[in-house]
């Protein structure tokens, strides 16, 4: 009697969610598996051919693939590491009890909000024009140049726009972890005589080890799939040198119309990634600390 | 002494500040130049500040209309998300089967598709809906709230997950003890105690379905239907982008989420003290 | 089994929520039948036996041009006062229309009159285009301008459009810059007086797309050379046009500003500041000019390459009906471009209100801007050259162009070694 309650009470509470989320996600995502078996432009009325593992053979020789993931993965190391950083700096100190602690915290969250194709209008002004004019004026002419135009550049120039754009984001997740520590541990902490860095290190750290695993994964998952910043601010180039993976499987598809190898391409690398991150989210969780 | 450090350190953190917010100011300025202008110089001030641009974006996107959908669209949708997910999680975290631990893998591994490869397939799942069940999901504000709600969940449940583990469950089974029922136990003990984290999932999903272009470029046609991004998509021609339009647009369109930030801030501080004294 | 029937329970209570909130959209819902495509097929056949045509009441409208979404809005009144059919016109999506038209066609939720590239796209989608022959205007339709399936007329262009070289007169005398010498002595003459002799910019058309136009138009048979060139039996490198197109470029990069460095926005405003003598542009670019104080006169002349003095002149655009919508449906469809190439009103908001080029015997536009006027003048003296571009592999410019012309402008590859290049990208695209 009590357990058949306790299944009625779970699936009353997980149905609905799992109901919705099945039909706008899941079932696309399988159908979209089917398709990876065939040659198609995407189109009902168009002949689809089936070519059963073709697809996946293909996708190991595909040289601009393969190098448009490495890209990838190199990008969002970089970003990870720098989107964190400066989002928990900023959260540290948007909590502290700085005078202008609220409007800073406005202040930074709003680049989240400028996208698409402004956002990559403005930045590119930013790399061409007024690195340009910085360079000419200080004579740093080796830091101060189109990013954009060059090789290495162009991919760091890349992590910049997306730090910009993501750490307010990610800061609104650790202000709300930071702000979860109870006053009395941190004041305790002082009554004993930490410092800064310990209360820091030893208390504020594994405190919030749930919004480490958060943020981690939301960037992960975020620059993994980058697109749009990908799309207005470099548009892949310079010869291909910042294509990423979404905007790869978005020109197969879109732009060459080769539906079902794009999917391909699709299901590997998530299946590539969702090894990588269940790992990492298995790995974080089990350091966090219990209350 | 200490004055002067405190006034310094406030100081220094609205530079940096003003340096990271320095692309919306090219933003702003650039609202009020024409193309002549806005050539001749991309940082100078407007040589006058005339809302002519605003007018004629407000008039192009049929703003009042294009604010009365997105509003309806992102409040509805969040309503959804913030009390399926808080309640799929909390089960998911105190049921802890191999069910449960597969179904938040789930949620979570799904975070890491690319929106790109799932729109095909999603457009015709909801064709075959409309045809077969004849429950209109394409081109119906109806319809993207329900895609809203399926591409929000992952990452609520996730956010939620994560923060009840860190709730005590004696207070739970002293509810459950007193004869609540799971149903009551829930919106009576736990869900409050989510707060911050409730708003954290507010803001993030407000400033996501607010901005929101791709999917509901698939869904709405119509153009009574549309949400404030699609109104602005016309300033973008293939060849002639209208770069005051554009930048006047975008600034209405992020100004309402701006001053909901602003209110909802409060409220993390408020539910954290409330959240402290238990 | 009570687990059961709560599952049951809850998948009809959330189909209830579904159909409940959809119910806030659904009053808007009054469109005919679009969307009953499948069954069309069996059905159309016994409906066009019947004498009279079915007409439906209601058609959609959705197209790429942005700069004519207001006009067309008035015209769709128009149309409902004279005729008393509703046209509904889809807000214009900008630069990512084929992906949505696209989604829309396969999804049965297209509109009734839409608009597509000519070339690649058409053949794509040539599933769902009518056939559009019976239309009382197509055999007026300037020569070859009428987009085809199968050797059927399927579409109705809109205007046609040209490029080249946009030059200011003051600087320029195209009489004397007809070669490749001449073209390279302009540009460091330019060069000289602190000008930019000619300007491409980053984006991907303008900066690759149609100056790579010109040489496969140039070709005795451009639709035979592409279709050898696709087969992999001819080489861009082994081309003489294609080998000059290469001297052109290295002439570019070594004169000009980089292209890379420059966008659309810059690109005109350089050029209506006297800053560039000329950029490589069509007349649609005339729009970006009108908040300048063009101090100077404007012409177009052909990209001299092997001495080319025509601009390249085609339909950009053409209207096309939905074969996938009903019956009923194709036939306002139909009507509704009837209407519009051959009343009153319709002809006179394709001239004046469009500002459109007529491509139908018998329209006159009596107030063309001066590019637009350079493009009727080409065309009339038959100085023109066509657009082979439209019919390259599909995405090619974008995804496999592009990082090639990138590359050119930031090394110093030889223009040899560009073709080179281009004609490796041309072998991936048509993997």
């Amino acid at each position: 009697m009590k357990r058949k309650s306790d299944k009625f009470w779970y699936g009353l509470f997980t149905l609905p969610l799992v109901f919705v989320f099945t039909t706008v996600v899941l079932i696309p995502f399988i159908i979209g598996i089917g398709y990876s078996f065939f040659s198609w432009d995407g189109l009902p009325l168009n002949p689809k051919v089936f070519v059963g593992v073709d697809n996946f053979i293909k996708l190991f020789s595909d040289t601009r693939f393969l190098s448009s993931a490495g890209h990838t993965i190199f990008f969002t190391l970089l970003a990870i590491i720098i989107i964190n950083v400066l989002g928990l700096t900023f959260a540290l100190i948007v909590t502290t009890k700085l005078k202008v602690r609220n409007l800073a915290r406005t202040m930074l969250f709003m680049p989240y909000l400028i996208g698409g194709l402004i956002l990559g209008y403005i930045w590119k002004f930013i790399f061409s024009d007024a690195f340009a004019n910085i360079g000419e004026q200080t004579g740093l002419t080796n830091f101060f140049f189109n990013w954009l135009l060059d090789y290495d550049y162009a991919l760091v120039a890349l992590v910049v726009v997306a730090t910009w754009q993501m750490a307010g984001y990610i800061m609104i997740i650790y202000i709300a972890g930071i702000q979860g520590i109870p006053e009395d541990v941190i004041e305790a902490a002082a009554v004993d005589g930490a410092g800064f860095f310990n209360t820091l290190f030893r208390i504020k750290f594994p405190l919030i080890m749930p919004s480490f695993t958060i943020c981690l994964f939301l960037t992960l998952s975020n620059c993994f799939k980058i697109f749009d910043v990908n799309l207005s601010l470099t548009g892949g180039g310079p010869n291909n040198a910042t294509e990423m993976f979404a905007m790869n499987i978005y020109n197969e598809i879109f732009q060459l119309n080769n539906y079902g190898y794009g999917q391909a391409k699709a299901i590997i690398f998530f299946i590539v990634v969702a090894s990588v991150t269940l790992v990492q989210v298995s790995i974080t969780k089990k350091k966090e600390v219990s209350m | 002494m200490n004055k002067i450090k405190k006034f310094l350190l406030n100081l220094l953190a609205v530079l940096v500040c003003a340096l990271y917010l320095f692309p919306i100011y090219i933003v702003i300025v650039n609202s009020f130049k024409n193309r002549a202008e806005l050539y001749e110089d991309m940082l100078a001030l407007p040589s006058k500040f005339s809302f002519e641009f605003y007018e004629k974006a407000m008039k192009k996107m049929e703003f009042l209309k294009a604010f009365g959908n997105s509003f309806i669209v992102t409040g509805i949708s969040i309503l959804c998300i913030v009390i399926l997910a808080a309640m799929t999680a909390w089960m998911l975290v105190r049921v802890d089967n191999m069910f449960s631990r597969i179904l938040f893998m789930t949620f979570v591994a799904t975070m890491l598709i690319p929106f790109q490869t799932l729109m095909m397939p999603l457009m015709q799942v909801m064709g075959w809906i409309r045809d077969t069940l004849h429950i209109p999901m394409i081109d119906t504000l109806g319809g993207l709230i329900y895609m809203n709600i399926g591409f929000g969940a992952s990452m609520a449940v996730f956010l939620y997950h994560g923060f009840i583990k860190s709730i005590p469950v004696s207070l739970e089974e002293a509810a459950t003890i007193d004869g609540c029922n799971k149903f009551q136990t829930f919106f009576k003990i736990v869900f409050p105690m989510l707060k911050p984290t409730t708003v954290t999932v507010i803001i993030l999903d407000v400033i996501w379905i607010w901005n929101d272009y791709l999917l509901p470029s698939l869904v709405i046609s119509q153009k009574n239907l549309r949400t404030i991004p699609l109104s602005t998509a016309s300033f973008f021609g293939q060849f002639t982008i209208q770069w005051n339009l554009a930048m006047a647009g975008l600034t209405l369109t992020i100004i309402p989420v701006i001053i909901f930030y602003l209110l909802a801030q409060k409220h993390i501080i408020k539910g954290v003290a409330a959240g402290a004294v238990k | 089994m009570k687990l059961k029937k709560v599952i049951s329970l809850f998948v009809v209570t959330s189909m209830v929520a579904a159909m409940a909130l959809t119910g806030c959209g659904k009053k808007e819902e009054t469109k005919p039948e679009v969307e009953t495509s499948t069954e069309v097929e069996g059905a159309d056949e016994a409906e066009t036996t019947e004498p009279e045509k079915e007409m439906a009441k209601k058609i959609v409208v959705f197209q790429s041009k942005v700069e004519i979404s207001d006009q067309l809005e008035a015209l769709a009144e128009a149309y409902e006062e004279e005729t008393g059919v509703e046209v509904e016109v889809w807000g214009t999506t900008g630069d990512d229309y084929p992906q949505q038209i696209k989604t829309k066609l396969s999804n049965n939720q297209g509109p009734t009159v839409f608009s597509l590239q000519p070339g690649a796209e058409v053949e794509q989608l040539k599933a769902y285009v009518a056939d559009l022959s019976d239309l009382s205007f197509v055999g007026d339709i300037a020569e070859g301008m009428a987009p085809q399936a199968d050797g059927k007329v399927v579409g109705v262009p809109y205007t046609v459009e040209g490029f080249g070289l946009v030059y200011n007169k003051s600087l320029i005398d195209p009489a004397k810059v007809n070669n490749y010498d001449a073209f390279a002595n302009m540009l460091k003459e330019m060069k000289a007086k602190s000008i930019n002799g000619f300007s491409l910019s980053q984006e991907a058309y303008f900066l690759i797309g149609h100056i790579l136009n010109t040489p496969f138009a140039l070709q005795a048979d451009p639709a035979g050379f592409l279709a050898k060139l696709n087969a992999g039996e001819v080489k861009m490198a082994d081309t003489p046009e294609f080998q000059e197109f290469g001297k052109f470029m290295e002439a570019i990069r070594e004169n000009t500003n980089n292209p890379l460095e420059v966008n659309y926005d810059k690109e005109t405003g350089d050029f209506a500041t006297g800053k560039s003598a000329s950029i490589h542009q069509g007349n649609w670019s005339y729009g970006m000019f009108k908040d300048y104080d063009v101090d100077f006169e404007m012409g177009m002349m052909g990209l001299p390459l092997n001495g080319n003095d025509k601009i390249a002149v085609s339909v950009p655009t053409a209207w096309f009906v939905n074969s996938q919508a009903s019956e009923a449906e194709i036939n306002a469809g139909k009507a509704f471009l009837e209407w519009l190439y051959t009343s009153e009103t319709g002809t006179k908001y394709l001239m004046e209100e469009f500002g459109f080029i007529p491509v139908v015997k018998g329209m006159e536009s009596p107030q063309l801007d001066p590019l637009s006027q350079e493009v009727a003048k080409y065309a009339a003296e038959g100085k023109t050259i066509s657009w082979p571009m439209t019919n390259w592999p599909a995405g090619i410019v974008d995804v496999y162009l592009v990082p090639v012309a990138e590359q050119f402008f930031t090394t110093d590859m030889t223009g040899a070694e560009f073709l080179a290049a281009l004609d490796e990208a041309w072998v991936q695209a048509n993997k």
